[in-house]
């Protein structure tokens, strides 16, 4: 160890661009060299990439973890986190504001972002592994395992970035490996778009991230977190968001009070806005379903286990800004609450299993939101982990569930459909027992992770309030802790509902495979085993998967039942907070209990243990005891509302009306402007222009040498004119008029050219002289009038007259009677209003 | 000097322009070149002229020298393009000069 920390000095820790070297390596000799490699190779380069990877993060989270210990009990002074920093180079400098504002490309691993990166190449190597069987018959496999090493690359550049640049380079990556994992069976245009659609709502996030960072530079004039850390108090300004300074706005535009807002608030709701775009948060969720179309090991790997968790990781990483703002905490929780509420109630009505989890997935990333909100920012990120654990692992059997129906079901969606399975865990043991595992864990059942993550957070929303010093500041009301608290408890009851109905649809009762449904047959272009109809086909029944699938299975159901030992309050079994203590030690300073609110641990307790009991029971009264009929009943019985909670509540259709509607609209007048208006009018002008002039020179083409003669004939005589005649213009040295007023006047020369110059209307001297210079003298803005008379050899004269104009820089040449006038008149109109400029009027 | 300047400058620019309007307006090859000849000659009396303003500067009377074998030689040559003409078109009308139309 201490060899180690020789090699790899805290403040120097190499080891860091090992672990974000290797996954790239194997990404780009995945992608580049990947086909010639055959199958084995590819599998072997990724697995040893990411897994070699995992390695190292053990290496320095053990350095992490026991170099805290040696750096408290040496020096015995209080450091505020163990970091371990790694400065790679120097990206770039902003210059431009009051001081240089330098980007390095730094990374550290600190408590929060050491455990996060053991999820990341953890969960990511078993996903590798799963994936080297899932994918083993896909011809693009090679493709598969570069985007998903490239995609562990970005994740870790993500959690692992100093500051908030470097973030935003793994925020980009990770969104743009998401696109092409999504659309990896790019050849279908449903695919595609999903891909499409994944990206473009990351990137309107995306947007708020920047707007965040430039405010950040801009008033913090730094984007390092230590340092964004420490001077976190300095943040607390007000500003006035509407009426901007500096813009004119129409009388009817201003309010009788300005609108103010406090910089953290500004910073946090924008840094919000990246997290509802990359968490899938009300109202940028929508991709996360329709992501469903990419392979499983994608889903399970990023929209379980890491991509999603990004934001909760934004949002814990700049905890000391959020909590100086109740507003934006409010907020996050408020969203969180409303989103997972809102997603478990579409998951009751979805048949498809993944459809299932995305909704699930979206509903636990708001249960994280409403951690993070009520300033529990260690409950929140718990619940990332065992999310990671218990999502991962019901992806992952969700995989192998439509693995094994895909060889019964050839069709896709027939394969994914819940009411073609039933009986599984006769065939499928293994995936059955960890799905069942993992299903208590989301569920909340007592003494698995979930029960500890959830509930932690649950009662933290009930009992936190986010106390304030600055004056002014929107606090949030008494009940509002409770009022989160309550949507969560409905939200956790529908969640265990949902869950086991998906349980006991797929693993209990007797395989329905056996008839296709209707809508399934729907897409069945060849027939190998020539049946159409609901007749019965028979086939093989479904078997279990192999060991690379059913072994991450395993280890994830494991840590899914037990990791909840890490943090189990009401267990006392804190490690992982205190752990996690020096990270969010500045935000917890603004997070207060409320008065006896602790008094209610206990009982809160046993509410949590009743939703379980409630929800699953629920679920084992419709589906086991009753066959499925309450809920057929129910559907009968309000078929509208079944149908707009099954189409997702109508959001998607809403957003392609509203929003999407516009640009199409917007698209479609731009294409008839180009059509109309660009080629039909300007392109057909011009070259209609051009056509003319040619046909009008064309006549002089004749190819009759006389009318050419008479062509030069013509120019000779015009040249000779403009010869012969008389010119009179002068040259002013203008720099020398400015600075000290005098004027001088160079007349052009000619041969034997006379000059006669007079000043104003004063009559021309007698004589035409050889001097060709005249010098006068300007005051400031001074306007003279002066005539030149010049007369050539042959005795022709031609007159001119100046008017030079000393300018002063100040416009004043422009305006002739200004001069004792326009002074006096303007201070009594700039005293009205400080914001607002009426326009002068020329007869004051 | 009895003869005043302007007597030959006048003369000599009568000479120009009607060689000049009759190059413009004339069709028929022969007389074009007859025109050309007749402005020619016209340059050489304005020259000559000015040198008997000038005696001292001889450069009239020798430029004039070059005026006239420039015209004998342009002469032979614009004789031999109107025959080539002729063999082409069997006529000597300008007017049928004109392959370079557009």
């Amino acid at each position: 160890m201490e060899q180690l920390r020789l090699q790899f000095p805290s403040d120097d820790f190499t080891l860091l661009g090992l672990i974000l070297l290797l996954p790239l390596v194997g990404a780009f000799v995945n992608g580049v060299f990947g086909k010639r490699l055959g199958k084995q190779g590819v599998r072997t380069m990724a697995l040893s990439a990411v897994g070699g990877s995992f390695l190292l993060c053990l290496i320095a989270f053990a350095m992490l973890v026991s170099g805290g210990h040696g750096e408290h009990g040496g020096h015995g002074a209080a450091h505020t986190a163990t970091r371990l920093t790694w400065n790679a180079w120097r990206w770039f400098t902003i210059d431009g504001g009051t001081s240089p504002v330098p980007l390095d490309v730094a990374f550290s691993i600190d408590p929060l972002s050491g455990v996060m990166m053991l999820v990341v190449t953890g969960v990511g190597f078993l996903i590798h592994l799963y994936s080297s069987s899932y994918m083993s018959e896909d011809p693009g496999y090679y493709r598969f395992f570069a985007y998903l090493n490239l995609f562990v690359f970005s994740m870790l550049v993500l959690i692992l970035g100093d500051n908030l640049a470097v973030l935003f380079v793994g925020w980009e990556g990770v969104g743009l490996c998401s696109y092409l994992l999504i659309g990896f069976w790019f050849g279908e245009e449903k695919k595609a778009a999903a891909g499409k659609k994944a990206f473009i709502t990351n990137r309107i996030g995306d947007f708020g991230l920047l707007v965040a960072m430039a405010m950040l530079i801009y008033y913090a004039g730094t984007l390092r977190f230590s340092s964004l850390e420490e001077s976190h108090a300095a943040l607390n300004q007000m500003r006035t968001i509407w009426p901007l300074p500096g813009l004119e706005l129409p009388a009817f535009l201003i309010p009788s009070q300005p609108i103010r807002a406090s910089v953290p608030t500004l910073v946090a709701l924008a840094l919000f806005i990246g997290c509802m775009g990359k968490s899938a948060q009300l109202p940028l969720y929508v991709w996360l379903p329709d992501a469903m179309a990419g392979p499983t090991p994608v889903s399970a790997l990023i929209h379980a286990a890491t991509m999603v968790t990004a934001g909760i990781y934004l949002v814990a990483r700049t905890s000391f800004i959020f909590v100086l703002s109740p507003f934006a905490m409010a907020v996050v929780a408020g969203v969180g609450a409303l989103t997972a509420l809102f997603a478990a109630s579409i998951a009751f009505a979805q048949t498809d299993l993944k459809k299932v989890l995305a909704y699930s997935t979206v509903s636990q990333l708001g249960y994280m939101f409403v951690g993070v909100g009520s300033g529990a920012f260690a409950a929140g990120f718990f619940h990332v982990l065992t999310h990671a654990f218990f999502k991962g692992c019901l992806f992952l059997c969700a995989g192998s569930v439509i693995h094994a129906m895909h060889h019964v079901i050839h069709d896709e969606e027939g394969s994914q459909d819940m009411r073609n399975m039933g009986g599984l865990r006769k065939h499928m043991p293994i995936t059955h027992a960890t799905f069942l595992v993992s299903c208590l864990a989301i569920a909340g059942c007592p003494m698995t992770s979930g029960f500890f993550s959830k509930d932690e957070v649950l009662f933290k929303a009930f009992a936190s309030q986010i106390t304030t010093t600055q004056k002014g500041l929107w606090v949030a009301p008494e009940w509002y802790g409770q009022a989160i608290y309550a949507i969560g408890v409905l939200g956790a009851i529908c969640t265990a509902f949902y869950m086991f109905r998906a349980y006991f649809l797929t693993f209990w009762g007797d395989f329905r495979g056996w008839k296709i449904v209707k809508r399934a047959k729907k897409a069945h272009g060849h027939a190998p085993h020539g049946h159409h109809g609901t007749e019965p086909l028979e086939g093989e029944a479904p078997h279990e998967s192999p060991w690379q699938m059913t072994l991450p299975l395993a280890v994830l159901a494991f840590f899914a039942l037990f990791g909840g030992l890490v943090y189990a309050e009401p267990l006392h079994l804190t490690a992982l907070e205190r752990f996690w203590h020096p990270v969010f030690a500045t935000a917890s300073t603004h997070v207060v209990e409320r008065a006896g609110a602790h008094a209610m641990m206990m009982p809160l307790l046993f509410v949590g243990a009743a939703i379980f009991a409630v929800g699953s029971g629920a679920a084992y009264f419709v589906y086991v005891v009753k066959q499925g009929q309450p809920a057929a009943a129910f559907v009968s019985a309000m078929p509208g509302l079944h149908r707009i909670v099954r189409d997702k509540w109508r959001v998607d259709e809403f957003y392609e009306a509203t929003i999407l509607g516009f640009f199409h609209a917007m698209g479609e007048t731009d294409v008839a402007m180009d059509k109309w208006l660009i080629d039909g009018v300007i392109a057909r002008l011009t070259s209609g222009i051009v056509q003319v002039v040619g046909a009008l020179l064309r006549l002089l083409h004749t190819g009759r040498v006389q009318v050419y003669a008479a062509g030069m004939v013509l120019g000779v005589a015009g040249i000779g004119w403009f010869v012969l005649s008389p010119h009179a213009t002068a040259e002013v040295d203008g720099a020398k008029l400015r600075s000290t007023g005098e004027l001088t006047l160079t007349a052009a020369p000619g041969h034997g050219y006379g000059y006669r110059w007079a000043e104003g209307d004063k009559p021309m001297p007698a004589e035409f002289t050889s001097t060709a210079v005249f010098t006068t003298k300007l005051e400031r803005c001074e306007t003279k009038k002066l005539r030149l008379e010049v007369r050539n050899v042959f005795g022709a004269t031609t007159e001119t007259t100046f008017t030079p104009c000393r300018e002063m820089g100040n416009d004043c040449c422009a305006r002739p009677t200004a001069a004792a006038s326009g002074g006096a008149a303007q201070t009594p109109a700039a005293s009205a209003a400080p914001t607002l400029r009426l326009p002068t009027e020329g007869s004051r | 000097m009895t003869v005043p300047i302007h007597y030959f400058l006048v003369l000599a620019a009568a000479l120009f322009a009607t060689g000049a309007v009759g190059f413009l307006l004339r069709r028929n090859l022969l007389v074009l070149l007859m025109s050309i000849e007749l402005m020619l000659n016209a340059v050489n009396l304005t020259l000559v002229a000015f040198n008997r303003l000038h005696p001292a500067n001889h450069a009239g009377q020798i430029l004039s020298f070059f005026v006239i074998a420039i015209a004998a030689a342009e002469a032979a040559v614009g004789l031999a393009i109107v025959l080539a003409f002729f063999r082409l078109r069997g006529s000597v009308r300008s007017d049928e000069a004109t392959a370079l139309k557009n």
